[in-house]
């Protein structure tokens, strides 16, 4: 079980009541109206009502609260911690279907709480909390753990900048006591440490070696590659993708950390996934790992590193890890019409480049459709397709299809990295072309942004006439 | 073969929202029409010689690179404002734009000193303005996306790259976009600006193929994608 409880002393009054029955009531009328699950809408109504109404609904969670948090693998690691809790004997209740902003952990609050304001059985909170939104969430549930995936650019237009984006962070999480469980290997990330609390507080999770980097390690436009202390451009002995790898400052005034939970080595890489060891303050033990790429090795360690600072048992943690399906559009697959299609999200420049490493550099005879959206939650600005190094494509006899508002740019990058894209910009009419092209018993790939991703995902799922098939 | 040499200024601080789009569009328009091109980075510190440049791009980047590359630009700018006086074409994107000016001054009062390549001056803002930008150019309506939040405000004489009709441009007020003198071009514009606007792109390489071999015209390319995808962008809301 997990140590360090919280005051269970629950502060309900008539407002917190009064709240929530405003709030259910209107996540029902949302449902009823179909209109799109009432996710987000209570806790928007509550942020109104009662602002601190998910610091009051929290502090009935006898064991705390875990934040996760980072560009990439958010989705993917909460869902690795919660099957790990689980299998710990706690009731972990999440945002997991949700909106990562303040009001969707809110929403998930009220959706578990009784009328009264009791959250059941649930014994832990574990919530994805955009990067942005961090200061807003942290200082209301005061989070017992923190973790860090990585700080890569996405979505620009909404973030401003990088640093900026670390420093908000940064800010989430010096309102906390919280343990941090940080990237050693981004710098950005590592250079969090000083918002800690206290400096024993901070754990380091990394990769100690990979049999081989990446393919497009080097070619990725690199988002931090400075000394955070006095800016001097960091020295790279390792690059593993994008600026993540072993690093020191020339000027001695930073260098990674070094991890207690680390993956010493990988056996085994593929589509298949990773046979790895890991090290957990020492202690070595292996793990098969069925979510392929680089990236996903990170989440694993992400999760193994939380594991470890909850005190969870390391054998029990690696055979939950060995059991893990891919979250909601990331790496996902589905048979149609005797087809495998292989369903991939992207959202910025370092998860593009990791999906091209892992599933598309090397083969020939593609088929690929990309699906590229650039509504507010894809970003609205497209200019990071740029940023993607697709030159390294084998270009002989690929089919490539785009579609999304976005396909006409899509086809213009494709064509300036040596690849001519047929632009279709409905999703059903693609989708037709897509598996009209791949012959019987083989695979194609689908690379959507994330409203693109949701628009196809139901699209397939109605062809496929069997939902089930989506875990 | 005739080789072109491009300066990339600053590629590893300079390389925001998909600005290195403009050089591989550059080097490929160059490519397809037979002739052979070299991107040389100008790195911080390190000599470089401006004697066979071509043509010179620099990109936009964080607040953080722009602080960092500023001191080492300020000791090119003789080199950089004599080739522009000379008619090198030029790009540069947001943060090397607003050094290519007078200079920045951020909302906090520090001044970044620029090479006065534009007679134009910014000032940090409060507000960012992002979005979806339409300008009417010399070069024809050109398409892009904005995301800066400082305001740059031309002298009297100085030329605007166009008239914004979507989108903020270079301040709040003035609805214009960008600066021009002789072929330096500067803007806000990315998206990145060259491959949807095809126009700009050959505006630029016929500058130095003319200056270098006294070329007179390039070959035309099929631009149909590109200007496809330049007409969806520009029907994007702002």
């Amino acid at each position: 079980m997990v140590a360090g409880g919280r005051d269970r002393t629950y502060n309900g009054g008539m407002s917190v009541l009064l709240t929530l029955a405003i709030t259910k009531t209107a996540a029902r009328l949302s449902r009823v109206l179909g209109r799109g699950g009432g996710q987000a809408l209570p806790g928007l109504m509550a942020e109104r009502l009662d602002p601190h109404l998910a610091r009051k609904l929290a502090a009935g969670l006898p064991h705390g609260v875990i934040v996760v948090t980072g560009t990439n693998g958010k989705t993917t690691t909460t869902k690795l911690i919660a099957a790990a809790l689980e299998a710990g004997g706690e009731r972990v209740l999440t945002n997991s279907t949700g909106s990562n902003l303040k009001r969707g952990v809110t929403s998930a609050l009220i959706a578990a709480a009784d009328g009264r304001g009791r959250l059941g059985d649930y014994t832990i909170g574990l919530f994805e909390v955009d990067e942005a939104s961090l200061r807003q969430v942290a200082p209301e549930l005061l989070p017992e753990h923190i973790v860090v995936l990585n700080l890569f650019r996405d979505q620009l237009d909404r973030y401003g900048e990088l640093d900026t984006t670390a420093a908000l962070i940064g800010q989430g999480i010096a309102a906390t006591k919280a343990r941090l469980y940080l990237n050693a290997d981004d710098p950005l990330v590592a250079s969090l440490a000083k918002y800690a609390a206290a400096p024993e507080l901070v754990n380091y999770f990394g990769v100690e070696g990979l049999p081989v980097a990446g393919k497009t390690a080097h070619q990725t436009a690199t988002d931090s590659d400075r000394c955070p202390v006095c800016r001097t451009r960091l020295v790279f002995s390792r690059v593993f993708y994008g600026h993540i790898g072993h690093y020191r400052c020339p000027k001695g005034h930073f260098a990674r950390p070094q991890p207690s939970v680390a993956i010493t080595s990988v056996e085994e890489a593929g589509l298949g996934g990773a046979r790895f060891t890991v090290a957990v303050s020492g202690k070595r033990s292996e793990v098969k790992f069925p979510l392929p790429g680089t990236y996903n090795l990170y989440n694993a360690l992400a999760a193994m590193s939380l594991a470890h600072g909850l005190g969870l048992e390391q054998a029990k943690v690696a055979r939950t890890l060995e059991r893990t399906e891919a979250a909601f559009g990331r790496v996902e697959q589905v048979e149609i019409e005797g087809r495998t299609l292989c369903l991939l999200l992207i959202k910025n420049p370092a998860g593009f480049a990791q999906v091209l490493d892992t599933f598309l550099i090397g083969r020939k005879d593609l088929k690929v459709l990309f699906a590229i959206n650039d509504l507010d939650a894809d970003g609205r600005d497209v200019s990071w397709l740029w940023d993607v190094p697709l030159e390294a494509l084998e270009t002989s006899g690929p089919t490539v299809l785009a579609t999304g508002v976005r396909a006409t740019d899509m086809a213009v990058r494709l064509h300036y990295a040596g690849m001519e894209a047929r632009v279709v910009e409905e999703f059903e009419a693609a989708l037709a072309e897509l598996l009209q092209a791949t012959p019987q018993g083989e695979t194609a790939y689908i690379l959507p942004t994330y409203t693109a991703m949701l628009a196809i995902r139901k699209l397939l799922a109605r062809k496929a006439k069997m939902q089930e098939v989506w875990k | 073969m005739k080789k072109l040499v491009i300066a990339h200024l600053y590629p590893r601080e300079m390389n925001i929202y998909g600005d290195l789009g403009n050089v591989i569009t550059l080097k490929k328009r160059l490519e397809w029409r037979g002739y052979g091109v070299e991107v040389r980075p100008v790195e911080i510190g390190e000599p470089f010689d401006f004697g066979e440049v071509d043509l010179v791009f620099g990109g936009g980047g964080q607040d953080s690179g722009q602080l960092i590359m500023g001191e080492d630009l300020i000791s090119r700018g003789n080199d950089l404002r004599q080739m522009a006086f000379d008619g090198v074409p030029m790009l540069v994107i947001c943060g090397t734009y607003q050094l290519f000016g007078r200079g920045f001054t951020t909302l906090e009062g520090q001044e970044i000193p620029g090479i006065d390549v534009f007679r134009a001056s910014t000032i940090g803002g409060r507000t960012r303005m992002i979005g979806n930008v339409v300008i009417d150019s010399p070069f024809g309506e050109l398409v892009g996306f904005e995301n800066h939040s400082g305001q740059t405000i031309l002298e009297p004489g100085q030329a605007a790259l166009g008239e914004v009709r979507k989108g903020h441009g270079n301040n709040p007020k003035s609805r214009q976009e960008g600066a021009v003198s002789e072929n330096a071009i500067g803007t806000y514009l990315h998206g990145p600006v060259l491959p949807k606007n095809p126009g700009l792109a050959d505006h630029l390489l016929l500058a130095a193929v003319r200056r270098r071999w006294q070329v007179t015209e390039l070959e035309p390319l099929d631009d149909r994608r590109e200007l496809a995808a330049a007409r969806v962008a520009a029907g994007r809301p702002r």
